[in-house]
């Protein structure tokens, strides 16, 4: 059923940045991102803290409003790791393993503070909840940025991802000379939602990144309450 | 700074305790459900305080131990097509079924892994309770809860949504009982919020909760929210307590006129508990603070949703538990030791805390 009196959200792109690390060795990403990072930084900071603070670099300045973050499994190398040290845990994996850490890894190290930080984690329609969530906050900008690192042996029992990848967002209330791409959520009946990407889960999160990676506009549902319209300039 | 108000319809809460009201009874007679338990479960480690449901074990099972107490929970929810387009759930956590993925690396039985992601275990809650599909997972360590208010008030207030579920659970396990042992703040000592005194230290509790938002009407108002990450430390806040301020400073004003008492963090650590009372004090000298943790314990992620059930409990009684576990000399001379009659009050500011200079707070208030 459509609702009769709801605001259709949307909002414009001013910087979009991506990172498609694959299946990239941690040591590889770790040295590929270095530059520009502190030592202490670049070594004590786990792969996805990386991989957002490399895709967060542009837009750093505009995260203090409003920041949206996504991960359906977050720090998992570390998560793992972290239960490996059992039973003398330490403190530096646990606290590093809490989702929602890359963001804060990131935003810490600059001392960066932020007034709504709302970090997302997983379901079937990861992308479509975060969306809904950045579209209909108040502020202006809003951050919107997420990822996942690809997990040790989580990943092999099909706990963690299987690719590492990151993207961030600036997203603007009005259309102005930096305007990239305008996002469009809209809500939709339930049977068309049923059959966004072949399933009733919606739009899977990797399948997200992989249209702002290709920067490939989109017209369809991404879950069973939303249409998303992605259309880049 | 734009507030989406919302009705706070049905609530309810599980704490080691009982439920909003067993939890409330035995907080006015200052009972302390923390209890002195091994930091590994059965695989041992130092005693540390944590308030388990009754006869839950901290080592976990497959399927999950808490389950029967969630069903139990949510039977005080009204029924609604939960999960559907007009009626979105918001479930949060810090822990989801950690416990279960510790188990797993445990003992190797692999029925763990179905509830050893927050995406494997909300699916589990899901199905187990009803669920349709527009489910969102927000995970922000112990603002959580608090986080899935925010969004469900927005959903409510754009029109997109009739009613919100908000649905907190966390539940202990020695994945996190040992992550903040090894903090050295969750210690052999019982902890007491805003007590100065040589050493801090808290105690963690199992917890749930519900909330459903509804659009402004007659009944218990959540006026307005914030939030603020101060991004200085991942476990400690700027010696100034600014972060404190600038959270409650929207509300203080929101609360103007009002006669306001405080739910307050209070986990029982040291430098927090002094920062925080000592802001309150200053933002709302004629508010008293009290703080819960000193019996139920910290239930992490859900700690703003368990004790904002608690709080509408004191609300409606007339009679406010006071900071149990702690004794004078506190922090700040608003700090309320003793239970506290409500009956003047017509509202509550509740706050929490978190990983990275989290925090978030609430403003609750009779229409």
């Amino acid at each position: 059923m459509r609702p009769s009196s709801s605001a259709m959200p949307e909002a414009y792109v001013s910087y979009a940045c991506t990172d498609d690390a694959g299946g990239e060795d941690p040591a590889a990403t770790r040295a590929r991102l270095r530059a520009g990072l502190s030592p202490g930084f670049s070594r004590r900071a786990t792969v996805l803290g990386l991989l957002i603070g490399g895709v967060l670099r542009g837009a750093m300045e505009q995260c203090g409003g409003t920041t949206v973050y996504a991960s359906a499994f977050g720090e998992t190398r570390t998560l793992a790791d972290f239960l490996d040290t059992f039973p003398h845990e330490s403190p530096t994996l646990f606290q590093t393993s809490v989702h929602p850490s890359a963001v804060q890894q990131v935003m810490i190290e600059r001392k960066l503070p932020i007034r709504e930080y709302v970090p997302l984690a997983g379901g079937p329609c990861l992308a479509a909840r975060a969306l809904a969530a950045a579209l209909l906050s108040p502020g202006d900008p809003v951050v919107f940025c997420g990822g996942e690192e690809r997990g040790s042996w989580m990943a092999d029992m099909g706990i963690a991802s299987d690719r590492s990848f990151a993207f961030a967002l600036v997203l603007r209330k009005d259309r102005d000379a930096s305007t990239l791409a305008r996002l469009r959520l809209e809500a939709l009946d339930r049977d068309e939602g049923a059959q966004a990407d072949g399933a009733p889960g919606g739009m899977a999160f990797p399948a997200w990144f992989d249209l702002l990676h290709a920067r490939r506009s989109y017209d369809g549902p991404v879950s069973a309450e939303w249409r998303l319209g992605l259309e880049w300039m | 700074m734009a507030f989406s108000p919302v009705q706070l319809g049905a609530h309810g809460c599980l704490t080691a305790l009982g439920d909003a009201a067993q939890t409330h009874a035995a907080l006015l007679r200052g009972e302390r459900a923390l209890a002195l338990v091994p930091v590994h479960g059965s695989a041992g480690g130092d005693p540390v305080p944590l308030a388990l449901l009754p006869g839950r074990s901290l080592d976990e099972t497959s399927p999950p131990s808490w389950l029967p107490g969630v069903k139990r929970l949510m039977r005080g929810c009204p029924e609604a097509p939960w999960g559907g387009a007009r009626h979105p759930v918001f479930v949060t956590s810090s822990n989801f079924g950690v416990g279960n993925l510790y188990e797993f690396r445990r003992t190797a039985l692999a029925s763990h892994l179905a509830y050893g992601t927050p995406e494997a275990c909300v699916a589990f809650v899901g199905r187990e309770l009803g669920w349709g599909a527009n489910v969102t997972i927000v995970s922000h360590a112990c603002v959580s809860a608090n986080v899935g208010l925010v969004l469900a008030a927005r959903q409510i207030a754009s029109g997109l949504a009739d009613e919100a579920l908000v649905f907190t659970f966390d539940f202990l396990s020695p994945f996190v009982a040992g992550g903040f042992h090894a903090l050295k703040i969750l210690n052999s000592e019982f902890p007491a919020p805003y007590q100065a005194r040589a050493t801090g230290s808290i105690g963690l509790g199992d917890g749930a909760a519900f909330a459903v938002l509804r659009r402004p009407g007659p009944g218990w108002i959540i006026a307005g929210q914030t939030l603020h990450n101060e991004m200085h430390h991942f476990t400690a806040f700027p010696p100034d307590g600014a972060g404190f301020m600038a959270c409650i400073e929207p509300l203080v004003r929101l609360a103007s006129g009002r006669r306001v008492w405080i739910k307050g963090h209070g986990t029982g650590t040291l430098e927090s508990g002094r920062l925080e009372a000592e802001a309150f004090a200053r933002a709302m000298p004629s508010s008293p603070l009290v703080g819960w943790k000193g019996s139920i314990g910290h239930t992490l992620g859900s700690n703003g949703l368990v004790e904002l059930a608690v709080a509408v409990e004191s609300l409606r009684s007339g009679r406010i538990p006071g900071t149990v576990g702690s004794a004078a000399p506190a922090f700040s001379g608003t700090v309320a030791l003793e239970p506290i009659a409500g009956g003047s009050f017509d509202g509550v500011l509740c706050a929490s805390n978190a990983f990275g200079g989290a925090h978030a707070a609430l403003l609750l208030c009779h229409a």
